[in-house]
C-alpha cells in the first residue's frame, strides 16, 4: 500500500538516474525468481525453510525501510524493466533445470494456475463478478483437450477451441450472474461447479469417473512428451511445457494489463465500484460483466487444455470444488487485481504444500492455518493491486 | 544447482576422510524408497495404516542383524487426487536416489500414475488399489500388484451369495470407477449364477442420507442389498437399512471390510458379508507376529484391510534390493519373476501381468470381529445370516 | 403408489428438510448482521457431533448413565462446542477481517473449517474412520402397513421443527433479538442506539452456531454414524438453501432446506434408477431459481446491499 502511494513523486527526469534506477529494479527481480528457483527445485526441509524466511524479511524490508520501499516503487515505476528480467530471469531458471522433471512441472503448474488466475482477475478482480467454479472451466478446457486432440486439428486451434468451449458453457450461467450479485452469484457458481463435477461422473459418454487419456501437445509436428533433448543437451519432456506455459501467462498477462490501462478497464472499475453511478455515465453494465465474464472463463479454459496435455489424462475430480478454491486462494492471497501477487501465490499455494512433505499427515492442517494467518494479517493479499493513479494526467493537462 | 551437487560432494570426500573407514559391515549404505498413498483426506484412514505397515516393514528389515543395506522409506501423500498423484510420482520417480515404490490405494490415482513411472523406469508394487486395467491395462513391466483385482472378488460374492440361496439383490454404488467397477463385475458374474438384480443406485460417495434410496429398495424387498463402495458408505446404508427396518441381508466388497466398518455401524454390522482378497491376519503364518509387532511399534492408526499389503509389497521391494543392489532395471527384473514370495499375506506369484495371482475369501461380522467364513458361526450353523432369519 | 411408502418419503424429506433448514438459518443470521458468509459453518456441524459423541462415549466408559442424562450431557457439549468453536472464528477470524473484502472472510472461513476437520481426523482416535453414534434415545418402532419410523426419528423431527419456531421466537421476542435484527438492518445507527456492535456479532455467532451443534447431534442420533468429513456437503448445501430462500430474511432459508431436501427426495422417487442424477438436478434447479429470484425467493426488503 504505502509503496504506491511513493510513485509519482518519483524523479524520472534524470536520465542517468533512470538507467541506474532500471539496473536495481531488474537486481531486485532477478534476486526475487533465483529465489522463486530456488525454492522450486530444492528438497532439502532446512532450505526450503531458510528461502521462506528470506522471502517474509525481504517483503517486510520492501515495506518497512526507507531504501526497501524506494526500491519497491521503482518496480512500480518501470513494469517494463520488470517484465523484461523475469522473461529472462525464466527462461534463465528453465535452461539451469532444464533436465530436472519434477520441478519443471510444478514450474508449468505454477505457469497455468497462474494464468487461471489471470482470467478470474479479469471476472472477480475488475467486473466484481465473482467465480466459484474455476476449476470447473479449467476441466472443461481439459476435456475438449482429451475429445479433441487425436482428431487431427492442429493443437494450437484445440487450445483455441478450448477456449471458446469454455466461455460458451459460460454463457449458460450468464443471465443469472448478471441479474444477481455478491453471494447469490457466488451460488450460482458453485451450484454450476458442483453440477459439472457431478454429471461428468455419472455420465458415461466422457469417461465416467475414470476419466480420459489426453494427447501430448505438439506444435507443428512436434509432441512435447516426445522431447528429450534440445541441441547438445538433455532435457526433460516437461521443459516445453514450462516455457509453454510460461509463454500463455506472459499472453495472458499482456491481454489483462492492456485491458486494465484501456477504456474497458475503466469501465469495468467504474462497473464494480458503483454501478449506478456507472450506468449514469452511460456504461452498459450488463455488457461489460458479460465480457469480463467470458474472457476470463476463455482463459481459464485455455490454460486447462495445455494442463490437460502435460498431465495426460482428465477425469471428474478436476473440477472439483476444492480445486476452484485453491484457484481463488490464489487470487485472493496475492491480491486482487495484481497479476505478479498471483505468481507469488501460485507457488505459495501448490509449492510449498508439496514441500511440506515431510510433515505428510499434518500439512493440510499447517497449509491451512498459513493461509488464515496471511487473511488475517494482510487482508489484502502479499501484493495489493496498484491502485489507479490519473495524476499524471493532470499534470500533463 | 552443479554448486550444491559438488558441495556436498565435497562434504562426502571430507566426512569419508575424517572418519575411520571401519569393516564394511557397519557401513551400510542407504537405500530409499517411496510410499505413496492418502495420508489426508477421507481415505487417509486406510493411507496411513498402508504407511505404517510398510514403514514396519521397514524397521524390522534394517534391525536384521545381516541386513545389507539401511533402507529408508519416504512417505508421499497423493491426496487421492490424480492431478496430486501425478505431481508426486513424478517427484518421487524423477528422484534417482528413490529405487521402488510402493504406491497407492485409490484406483482413479493408481491407473493416472502408471505411465510417469513407466516413462521414468521406477518399478512400483501396488499395495492397494483394485482396478483391473492398473496391471491388465497395460503392458508396463515397472507396474506390480500385490493384491488382488475387483474382478476376483465380484466373481466370489456372485458365487457365495447365490449359493447361499439369495435371489434378488439391489446394487448400491458410488460413483467413483471404484464404485462402478465392482458393480460392473458382480453383476457380469451374478447373471451366469442365477441371481437377478432388481435395482442398481449409483450414489455420489459423499452422499450422507440414503433414506430416499433404501425406500425404494423396502418397496422391491430384495433378498441382499451389496455395496459397491468404501467404508463410509457402507456404514451410512447399514445403519439407514435398520432404521427404515429393511431386514434384507448386506454384502460388499472388500472396500466395507475394516474395523471402521465395525466400528462404524456397530450392532447393526453383525452378519454382513464381505468380500476380500487377502485371508485374515490370524491365518498367515506371520499374522501374529506382525500384529505383535504393529502395537509394539505404537502407531496411532490400525494397519486396516490394506496394512498387511503395504507391508508385503515393502519386504518384496527390500529383498529384491537385496538381491541385485540399488538398481532400478535389475530391481524391476528380479519383481517381474517373483513366484513362490513368501510374504506375510501368502505365496505371491506374478501373473505375465505382474499380477498377483489371489483368491478372494469370504468373510462376515461377527461379534464385533470380521471371521473368515469358513471358521465362523454362521458357516458352522449356529447363527444364522440376518437376510435368512428374516424368513427370506 | 402404496400410501405407506408414500408417507415414508414424506417423513425422510421432512427429517432431511428439517437439517437443512437448522443448518442453513445459521448462515443466514450471519449474514444478517455482519453481510458475511461463514463458510466453516459445516464443519461446526460437524464438531458439534464429535464433541457429543465423546462426552456421552467418555462418561459411558466410566459410568452407566440413564439414557436422559446421557443425551442431556450430550446436548450440553454439542451446544457448548458449537457455540465456543463458533465465537472462536467470529472473534480471531470476522470480526477483524470486517472491512476486507466478501471473499476474503469466506476464504478464511473455509480454511477454518479445514483446520476443525483436520484437527477431528487427527485427534481422535481412528478419526479418519467413521464413528457409530450412541443410540440416546428410546428405541422401538411405529409401525403402519409398510409405513415405519422410529420412535426416535420423530423426537428427533419434533426437537428439529421446535427449534426452528425457539429461534424464530429469540429473533422476533428477546433483547438479543431485538439487538440482531437492529444490527442487521444498520450496524451503525444501531450502535448509535447504544447496541454493542460486537458483543452483538458474537452474540449471533454463538447463537448460530449453536444450531449448528445442535444439528451435529441430531444427525448422529439419526443415522447413528458420524464422520469427520460429513459437515463438508452439508455446508454447501445449507448455504444453497440459505441464499436460494432468501439471506435476509428467516422463513427464507427454512422454505430453502425443505425445498432442497424435496427436490433430492422427489428425484429417487421419479427416477429411481438414475438417482445418481439427483445431485445434478438439484443444483441445476438452484441456478433456475436463482435466475428467476436474483435475491431468494422470500426477497430481501431491500435488494440495495452494498
Amino acid at each position: 500500500m504505502s509503496m504506491l502511494q511513493l510513485a509519482p513523486t518519483l524523479d524520472t527526469a534524470n536520465g542517468r538516474s533512470v538507467g541506474l534506477q532500471r539496473v536495481v529494479v531488474a537486481l531486485t527481480v532477478a534476486v526475487l525468481f533465483a529465489g522463486g528457483g530456488f525454492l522450486l527445485h530444492t528438497e532439502e526441509q532446512g532450505q526450503v525453510i531458510a528461502l521462506l524466511a528470506a522471502f517474509v524479511a525481504l517483503f517486510a524490508l520492501g515495506e518497512k525501510l526507507p531504501a526497501g520501499r524506494r526500491v519497491a516503487a521503482l518496480c512500480v515505476a518501470h513494469p517494463g524493466t520488470v517484465n523484461l528480467t523475469a522473461a529472462v530471469m525464466v527462461l534463465a531458471i528453465a535452461a539451469a533445470l532444464r533436465e530436472e522433471h519434477y520441478t519443471l512441472l510444478m514450474m508449468a503448474t505454477v505457469a497455468l494456475f497462474a494464468t487461471a488466475a489471470a482470467g478470474l482477475t479479469l471476472q472477480m478482480a475488475f467486473a466484481g463478478v465473482p467465480n466459484f467454479a474455476g476449476a470447473a472451466f479449467f476441466a472443461v478446457g481439459s476435456y475438449v483437450a482429451a475429445v479433441l486432440g487425436t482428431s487431427g486439428i492442429p493443437h494450437l486451434l484445440v487450445l483455441v477451441i478450448a477456449g471458446l468451449a469454455a466461455a460458451v458453457l459460460g454463457l449458460l450461467l450468464l443471465l443469472p450472474v448478471l441479474r444477481t450479485r455478491g453471494h447469490y452469484a457466488a451460488l450460482v457458481t458453485i451450484a454450476f461447479g458442483l453440477l459439472l463435477r457431478s454429471f461428468l461422473e455419472v455420465n458415461d459418454v466422457l469417461g465416467g469417473p475414470q476419466g480420459m487419456k489426453v494427447p501430448s501437445f505438439s506444435l507443428f509436428g512436434l509432441s512435447f512428451s516426445r522431447v528429450t533433448e534440445i541441441g547438445p543437451y538433455d532435457v526433460s519432456f516437461y521443459l516445453p511445457y514450462a516455457l509453454a506455459g510460461c509463454f500463455l501467462f506472459a499472453l495472458a498477462f499482456a491481454v489483462v494489463r492492456r485491458l486494465e490501462f484501456s477504456f474497458a478497464g475503466v469501465a469495468l472499475d467504474a462497473v464494480r465500484s458503483d454501478e449506478v453511478s456507472a450506468s449514469v455515465f452511460g456504461l452498459s453494465i450488463a455488457r461489460w460483466k458479460a465480457t469480463a465474464f467470458l474472457m476470463g472463463n476463455a482463459l481459464i479454459g485455455v490454460a486447462g487444455a495445455l494442463y490437460g496435455m502435460m498431465n495426460a489424462f482428465v477425469n471428474p475430480n478436476s473440477a472439483n470444488f476444492g480445486d476452484s478454491l485453491i484457484m481463488l486462494s490464489i487470487l485472493v492471497l496475492g491480491g486482487l487485481g495484481n497479476l505478479w501477487g498471483a505468481v507469488v501465490a501460485s507457488v505459495v499455494i501448490l509449492v510449498i504444500p508439496e514441500k511440506l512433505q515431510a510433515i505428510q499427515e499434518f500439512r493440510l492442517v499447517i497449509f491451512a492455518l498459513l493461509v488464515i494467518a496471511i487473511l488475517r494479517f494482510r487482508p489484502s493479499g502479499l501484493m495489493p493491486r496498484v491502485t489507479r493513479d490519473f495524476s499524471s494526467f493532470a499534470k500533463e493537462g | 544447482m552443479k554448486m550444491k551437487k559438488s558441495l556436498s560432494a565435497l562434504a562426502c570426500a571430507a566426512l569419508t576422510a575424517l572418519t575411520l573407514q571401519p569393516s564394511a559391515g557397519f557401513a551400510k549404505d542407504t537405500v530409499k524408497i517411496a510410499f505413496i498413498g492418502p495420508l489426508t483426506g477421507g481415505n487417509s484412514a486406510t493411507g496411513l495404516g498402508g504407511r505404517n505397515s510398510a514403514a514396519l516393514a521397514v524397521d524390522l528389515h534394517n534391525a536384521k542383524p545381516d541386513a545389507k543395506y539401511t533402507y529408508e522409506l519416504v512417505p508421499f501423500d497423493d491426496e487421492c487426487k490424480p492431478n496430486v498423484g501425478v505431481q508426486v510420482a513424478t517427484k518421487a520417480a524423477s528422484d534417482k536416489s528413490i529405487i521402488a515404490g510402493i504406491t497407492h490405494y485409490c484406483s482413479a490415482v493408481a491407473i493416472a500414475t502408471v505411465e510417469t513411472y513407466n516413462r521414468f523406469g521406477l518399478p512400483v508394487v501396488v499395495w492397494g488399489a483394485v482396478l483391473p486395467e492398473i496391471t491388465y491395462g497395460n503392458d508396463f513391466k515397472e507396474i506390480h500388484r500385490v493384491n488382488g483385482t475387483m474382478i476376483n472378488e465380484g466373481k466370489m460374492a456372485a458365487e457365495f451369495l447365490t449359493k447361499q440361496g439369495f435371489k434378488t439383490f439391489v446394487v448400491i454404488h458410488d460413483t467413483t470407477d471404484y464404485g462402478k467397477g465392482q458393480n460392473k463385475y458382480f453383476a457380469e458374474n451374478l447373471k451366469p449364477q442365477g441371481g437377478d438384480i432388481v435395482a442398481t443406485f449409483a450414489v455420489s460417495p459423499d452422499q450422507q442420507d440414503f433414506t430416499a434410496e433404501l425406500t425404494k429398495v423396502k418397496e422391491l424387498k430384495p433378498d441382499v442389498v451389496f455395496i459397491g463402495g468404501l467404508t463410509p458408505l457402507g456404514v451410512r446404508v447399514r445403519s439407514q437399512m435398520d432404521r427404515l427396518g429393511i431386514p434384507a441381508q448386506l454384502a460388499g466388497v472388500s472396500g466395507i471390510m475394516s474395523a471402521g466398518f465395525i466400528e462404524g455401524a456397530g450392532q447393526a454390522a453383525e452378519g454382513t458379508v464381505s468380500f476380500h482378497n487377502g485371508a485374515p491376519l490370524t491365518k498367515y503364518a506371520d499374522g501374529k507376529a506382525f500384529m505383535d509387532a504393529y502395537t509394539k511399534a505404537g502407531y496411532r492408526e490400525d494397519p486396516d484391510a490394506y496394512g498387511p499389503f503395504a507391508f508385503s509389497a515393502a519386504n518384496l521391494v527390500m529383498d529384491a534390493i537385496d538381491k541385485v543392489g540399488p538398481d532400478r532395471k535389475k530391481v524391476r527384473d528380479v519383481l517381474n519373476t517373483t513366484k513362490g514370495y513368501k510374504a506375510l499375506v501368502g505365496e505371491v506369484n506374478f501373473d505375465d501381468h505382474r499380477q498377483n495371482i489371489v483368491s478372494a475369501n469370504v468373510y462376515v461380522a461377527q461379534d464385533g470381529k470380521w471371521v473368515y467364513w469358513p471358521d465362523s458361526a454362521y458357516a458352522a450353523g449356529t447363527k444364522k445370516l440376518p437376510g435368512k432369519t428374516a424368513g427370506n | 403408489m402404496d400410501p405407506g411408502l408414500l408417507a415414508q418419503y414424506v417423513f425422510n424429506g421432512l427429517m432431511l428438510g428439517t437439517i437443512y433448514a437448522i443448518v442453513a438459518v445459521g448462515f443466514s443470521l450471519f449474514f444478517g448482521v455482519l453481510d458475511v458468509i461463514k463458510f466453516s459453518h459445516g464443519d461446526v456441524v460437524t464438531v458439534g457431533a464429535f464433541s457429543a459423541f465423546g462426552a456421552a462415549g467418555l462418561v459411558a466408559a466410566a459410568v452407566t448413565l440413564p439414557g436422559p442424562l446421557a443425551l442431556a450431557l450430550g446436548l450440553l457439549a454439542a451446544l457448548g462446542a458449537g457455540a465456543a468453536s463458533g465465537m472462536l472464528i467470529g472473534r480471531v477470524l470476522v470480526l477483524p477481517l470486517k472491512n476486507a473484502p466478501a471473499v476474503n472472510v469466506l476464504l478464511a472461513t473455509l480454511m477454518a473449517g479445514t483446520v476443525l476437520r483436520e484437527v477431528i481426523r487427527l485427534g481422535v482416535p481412528n478419526g479418519g474412520n467413521p464413528k457409530p453414534f450412541p443410540a440416546l434415545l428410546p428405541e422401538g418402532v411405529l409401525a403402519a402397513g409398510s409405513f415405519s419410523v422410529g420412535i426416535d426419528s420423530v423426537i428427533i423431527l419434533v426437537a428439529g421443527i421446535a427449534v426452528v419456531v425457539a429461534t424464530h421466537l429469540v429473533i422476533t421476542r428477546t433483547r438479543l433479538g431485538l439487538a440482531i435484527r437492529a444490527v442487521a438492518q444498520d450496524g451503525e445507527v444501531a450502535q448509535l442506539a447504544g447496541i454493542s456492535f460486537s458483543r452483538t456479532v458474537l452474540g449471533t455467532f454463538a447463537l448460530g452456531s449453536m444450531l449448528a451443534g445442535l444439528a451435529g447431534l441430531m444427525l448422529g442420533l439419526y443415522y447413528r454414524e458420524i464422520n469427520f468429513n460429513m459437515g463438508v456437503l452439508l455446508g454447501i448445501i445449507g448455504f444453497a438453501c440459505a441464499v436460494v430462500g432468501g439471506l435476509g430474511s428467516l422463513i427464507g432459508p427454512i422454505l430453502g432446506g425443505f425445498l432442497f431436501a424435496g427436490i433430492q427426495t422427489g428425484v429417487t422417487v421419479v427416477l429411481p434408477f438414475t438417482s445418481a442424477y439427483k445431485d445434478v438436478v438439484a443444483f441445476a434447479v438452484i441456478i433456475l431459481l436463482i435466475g428467476l429470484f436474483p435475491t431468494g425467493l422470500i426477497a430481501e426488503k431491500s435488494s440495495e446491499r452494498v
